[in-house]
């Protein structure tokens, strides 16, 4: 209680009545404060401005999220009829092999990208926070990692990866002169041991730039005078990284995790375009591949939009669970200045 | 008399009503996926068209990759507003035979039957001419005429001359050159090339049984099983590794690719067609169709406007213009007795391959669950190559899969 309240308490007691009409609005203030009417001119000029992105949303994301539950329910094709078939769609998948191996395949996408890019992007901002003399310059030169396009990237990747004429065996044969090395030229694009972890390296170098430009950002927000006490502490270096530095970088932190971990469930061109495909026995088909295959848009299958529509969901479902566990288990440990 | 009189006025008003109306001015719209490399000659192609039919305007719609072409086309069946006419695959359209406007019926006599026999069956539904071939490569046998003289005639010959050329140069343990490449997982093509040349098929003629692990089936899964010692199996394009590769099995439309990758490798590209199999030298063709679209938005003179150039694009000298400057091969046979058409295989002997090889060709079933047959065959025919199952085992699980896609 501040000094103000403590001297509006010694005036005099208010009428009973008044002070009854009060009570529901003490009790429950959010219900009250509806009825008032300026709340009211509020709220309707900040639903005003909410409404494009509302109206953009709802076309654009609910009514799809929604069509695409109701297709899942129907043996649906471009033309009618389109027979109701409840969720058939759903047990084709789950008895398909193709799509556990997609998940499969997807979980370890998600499980090595997300947590490798996010420690890379860390320890670049750091670097780029020291104030390098070049700063501008290196902070341009890892966003264009991001900003260039993914097909193209893509494309060259291909070339650094191809097992003859590729820089990256290259550099392999390189080592191998080494007495004490014994390397052999990587199909990489070709093994299916190795197809979809050339992928997981082609995204983890697109991310990790512009991650670090968020963090970097982050990073410079956070005022002198936490570095000074820890200083006065004796911490430094770096401890003050560890105990100033990270937790306060918690909410960039949070937002990169969460983008990346729902933009890794969807990966799709990285893979089409670096293996021309799902990559040698499928070993790189990931969910959404997998989507696309179904719905006849890749490898030129048959279109099945039911079941392209009833792996979506199924997708939805787990994007969805894992964000909100996020949202309310990782949020806890976010700190704002 | 005064009745005649008025017969014959109302009949001549009739004739020219008929008249004027099927002169009226007309614009349709004709979706394609050509890059901007093919369109100043599809462009030419479409004006030539104009000036040939006054009344019609024609307009042609360029929806990016063959990929944005096939999602533009399903969103505007679910809208309501397709085009007149649409380049298509075989596959996108399978689900949309009641809204195709045939037309076949629409031909004069004996342009139906100037096409390449083996383009009409991917063209016919119920026994009915409904689309059109537009743009159509077909697989040929590449080779590295630096070390193959005389390229193999048969399939005995293709396995000796695989076998020879397979070396391990350096003696590093690894091969470092392989006779041959296939690409099955991209391309279950190469190995419904051999079934063709086996005598072999996916079906029986009336698509009510499984044949692919028939005799013919296994001769063909046999060869390519003895084959695999000697080749690179790649899910990566073939011209992307062409340097190790004394020959391969590859379409056409792949020609400035493998010569490019060829140049670059430093040996010289030769064409030839196919060695001859058991039974044929087929060898499937793949590409486009055209397609004219019986939906509410088209009104009947823009459905015969837009068969008119369909009708129109088959032409022998207009299906020639687009080959020689395409890339892609010519649809009709009599576009082959052309001069031009001789004129531009004598200029560019890669062509005569490829020319012969072409009427030869045989082309997909429509089967509406082809999409599924072609995805299993491609994991399969993978598995096989890369000795994941026998080749044997792998045939008969091909052809229970698709038992399966039958029974759908």
């Amino acid at each position: 209680m501040n000094d103000a309240a403590r001297v509006r308490e010694k005036k005099p007691r208010r009428p009973l009545g008044e002070r009854l009409r009060e009570l529901p609005a003490r009790l429950n203030p959010v219900a009250s404060y509806r009825r008032n009417p300026t709340l009211w001119k509020e709220s309707g000029t900040a639903y005003l401005y909410l409404l494009p992105a509302l109206a953009v949303l709802s076309v654009f994301v609910f009514y799809p999220f929604f069509s695409a539950f109701r297709i899942s329910l129907f043996k649906w094709g471009l033309l009618p009829p389109r027979p109701y078939v409840g969720l058939a769609n759903y047990q084709y998948i789950f008895h398909d092999k193709y799509f556990w191996r997609a998940l499969w395949h997807t979980l370890y996408y998600v499980a090595v990208t997300v947590p490798v890019t996010l420690f890379l992007a860390i320890l670049v901002a750091s670097l780029l926070n020291k104030g390098l003399k070049f700063l501008s310059f290196a902070r341009t030169s890892f966003f264009l990692s991001y900003i260039s396009p993914i097909v193209a990237i893509a494309m060259v990747w291909r070339w650094m990866y191809n097992a003859d004429y590729g820089l990256i065996n290259y550099f392999l044969s390189l080592l191998d002169r080494l007495p004490f090395l014994e390397l052999n030229a990587i199909q990489w694009l070709n093994d299916p041991k190795y197809a979809l972890n050339a992928v997981i390296v082609l995204s983890i170098w697109h991310f990790v730039g512009y991650q670090a430009i968020i963090l970097l950002a982050g990073m410079q927000n956070i005022e002198q005078q936490y570095y000074d006490a820890a200083k006065v502490d004796g911490a430094s270096g770096f401890r003050a990284w560890w105990h100033v530095t990270i937790p306060l970088l918690t909410p960039q932190l949070f937002f990169v995790f969460i983008i990346s971990l729902i933009g890794s469930f969807k990966v799709f061109t990285e893979v089409n375009i670096l293996l021309s495909g799902s990559g040698p026995l499928r070993s790189a088909e990931t969910i959404v591949y997998y989507i696309l295959r179904l719905s006849g848009r890749v490898d030129g299958g048959t279109q099945h939009l039911g079941r392209a529509a009833a792996a979506s969901v199924v997708l939805f479902g787990i994007i969805f669970a894992l964000t909100v566990f996020q949202m309310t288990v990782t949020q806890r440990k976010v700190h704002y200045q | 008399m005064l009745r005649n009189v008025m017969v014959g006025l109302l009949a001549v008003l009739l004739l020219g009503a008929a008249a004027v109306a099927a002169d009226e001015p007309v614009t349709i719209e004709f979706w394609h996926a050509m890059s901007s490399g093919h369109q100043p000659n599809l462009q030419k192609l479409v004006d030539d068209f104009m000036v040939a039919y006054p009344h019609i305007t024609v307009t042609p719609v360029y929806q990016g990759s063959y990929s944005s072409l096939q999602g533009k086309i399903n969103a505007a069946v679910a809208a309501g507003n397709l085009p007149a006419i649409a380049q298509v695959y075989e596959n996108w359209i399978t689900p949309l035979e009641s809204i195709l406007y045939p037309i076949g019926p629409h031909m004069a006599p004996g342009e139906a039957e100037d096409i390449i026999d083996g383009l009409v069956p991917s063209n016919t539904f119920n026994g009915v001419l409904t689309t059109v071939p537009f743009n159509k490569s077909i697989m040929v046998l590449y080779y590295n005429a630096d070390l193959i003289a005389t390229p193999p005639a048969t399939w005995a010959e293709f396995y000796d001359v695989a076998k020879s050329l397979t070396a391990d140069l350096d003696g590093d343990g690894t091969i470092d050159r392989y006779g041959t490449a296939l690409r099955p997982a991209a391309n279950p093509e190469q190995f419904l090339t051999f079934l063709d040349q086996a005598g072999g098929s996916i079906l029986n003629a009336d698509w009510t049984e499984v044949t692919i692990n028939d005799a013919p089936g296994m001769a063909a899964i046999q060869f390519c099983g003895s084959l695999i010692p000697y080749t690179f199996v790649t899910s990566e394009y073939i011209s992307d590794h062409i340097g190790k590769i004394a020959m391969f099995i590859d379409t056409s439309a792949g020609y400035p690719y493998n010569l490019t990758a060829a140049n670059n490798a430093g040996f010289q590209l030769g064409v030839a067609m196919l060695p001859v199999g058991p039974v044929t030298q087929g060898s499937m063709i793949q590409g486009t169709n055209l397609a004219v679209f019986d939906v509410p938005n088209q009104t009947q003179a823009q459905k015969d406007a837009a068969v008119l150039l369909a009708r129109f694009m088959l032409r022998a000298e207009n299906t020639v213009f687009w080959a020689t400057k395409s890339g892609y091969q010519p649809v009709t046979k009599s576009a082959y007795e052309l001069q031009a058409w001789k004129d531009f295989v004598a200029a560019n002997p890669y062509q005569q391959a490829m020319s012969a090889q072409m009427l030869l060709g045989f082309s997909q079933i429509l089967h509406p669950n082809y999409g599924d047959m072609r995805t299993v065959l491609s994991t399969k025919f993978d598995e096989i190559m890369r000795g994941a199952v026998s080749p044997l085992d792998g045939l008969n699980d091909m052809a229970a899969e698709i038992e399966l896609l039958l029974e759908e």
